[in-house]
């Protein structure tokens, strides 16, 4: 696969991660209200919960790899805040694919904080893609400046919006996940 | 019928549902192919936009020392003597910025540099109604070019701005770039008569800033000091 193919492919899967965030926000806060939504969350929380350690999981694996595609086969050189997106990331990968192999959901605090502090970094880098005016100076470092957009796909995906995406669904996930039956 | 074929039959018929996990997977594993088959031919087409024939980069040749870099605090490089840089255009005819007694402001500009691609049609923009004072050199250095960054190829980038400043292509190691002690992009350089650097700033800058800048470089210093330039 080329270098486009695999941009697509995996903002295609940011925009299911989306998908995913967006009704499991709309559920969560229309089921308090309207009570057909209710019973669609719990639906939900029902089918997608005993799996959410896995589903998590798979995230975090795509996003690390992903990551790596670009940086290493790509050559797109990873700037400051990509690495530290990177810490966020690529510590979930083990955790959540033990957690989710021994069905541990004691893993849900520390997945969430690694999570949420990834969510937080990837949602500052965007905001600097877009208006490179709020980074310290109006300079670009000569090596490689946080405000460069390597890859944009669908009109608004660059790599921390797909990180963005990643780490919100990690996060919801986390927060569903609950006990086998 | 045999036995086994019974057994089997009513193994398959006694069997539970798929659960609702089951479902959730498979249709996760299906969207997921059919985003790769997706990726695959919608990208079929597309390529990156190229110009053949034109070097993005070209070897340049360098006399002089170096200027250090510019840092946080006074500019040491104000007073000394420019790097002569001979090189090319993107067309290939021979372009240099050398000490030859007339005035000039550099300007380092990289293709992938959001910066850059903000305060080029600026620039471009004002040069159409603003004068610049005569026996004054504009030079442009096309820099730090890569086919792996955004918004690659520079020629392409600078001919749909309607850039028509002089423009020398740096070599493939920025050398030009280096030797002029470029800490950031974009990047000015302003020179007097006399070969020696007079200000040197990098980032954006306002148009009555690169006004400033030529006036510098021209020896008209009438102008208000500038605040976001190092006072000489």
């Amino acid at each position: 696969m080329t270098v486009d193919e695999v941009s697509l492919f995996l903002a295609l899967l940011a925009v299911l991660t989306e998908a995913g965030v967006l009704a499991g926000a709309v559920l969560a806060a229309g089921g308090r209200v309207v009570p057909t939504l209710g019973r669609a969350r719990d639906a939900a929380l029902a089918a997608v919960g005993p799996q959410a350690l896995a589903l998590a999981f798979a995230i975090a694996a795509v996003s690390m790899a992903g990551s790596l595609y670009f940086s290493e086969v790509a050559n797109f050189t990873p700037c400051r805040l990509c690495w530290y997106q990177r810490i966020c990331m690529y510590p979930l990968v083990p955790l959540l694919g033990i957690a989710a192999w021994r069905r541990d959901l004691a893993i849900r605090p520390y997945g969430i904080v690694l999570a949420l502090s990834g969510l937080a970094i990837s949602s500052y880098h965007v905001l600097l893609e877009r208006v490179p005016s709020l980074e310290s100076s109006s300079v670009c470092e000569v090596s490689n400046p946080c405000t460069l957009i390597w890859v944009e796909r669908l009109g608004y995906l660059t790599i921390p919006a797909m990180a963005l995406s990643g780490f919100a669904g990690i996060a919801l996930l986390l927060l569903i996940a609950r006990e086998r039956r | 019928m045999t036995a086994t074929q019974r057994r089997n039959r009513t193994r398959a018929r006694n069997a539970p549902p798929p659960s609702r996990s089951t479902w959730l997977w498979v249709g996760l594993v299906t969207v997921v192919i059919g985003a790769a088959l997706i990726a695959v031919f919608a990208s079929r087409d597309s390529s990156s936009p190229s110009q053949p024939g034109v070097a993005q980069t070209r070897p340049v040749q360098i006399t002089g020392a170096p200027l250090p870099a510019l840092g946080s605090g006074a500019d040491p490089a104000v007073g000394l003597p420019i790097p002569e840089v001979q090189g090319a255009g993107f067309d290939g005819t021979p372009l240099a910025i050398t000490r030859d007694g007339r005035p000039k402001l550099v300007m380092f500009v990289a293709h992938w540099c959001p910066h850059c691609q903000r305060e080029v049609p600026l620039i471009v923009a004002h040069l159409r109604t603003a004068t610049v004072p005569a026996g004054v050199d504009l030079f442009a250095v096309s820099t730090a070019a890569s086919d792996a960054r955004p918004n690659f190829p520079p020629s392409a980038w600078l001919a749909d701005e309607g850039w028509g400043v002089r423009t020398l292509v740096d070599s493939a190691s920025s050398e030009a770039s280096a030797a002029f002690g470029v800490s950031g992009f974009p990047f000015f350089v302003a020179v007097d008569a006399n070969g020696n650097v007079v200000a040197r700033t990098s980032g954006e800058i306002s148009m009555d800033t690169f006004d400033g800048l030529v006036a510098r470089a021209a020896g008209r210093d009438d102008r208000a000091p500038d605040p976001t330039l190092p006072v000489r």
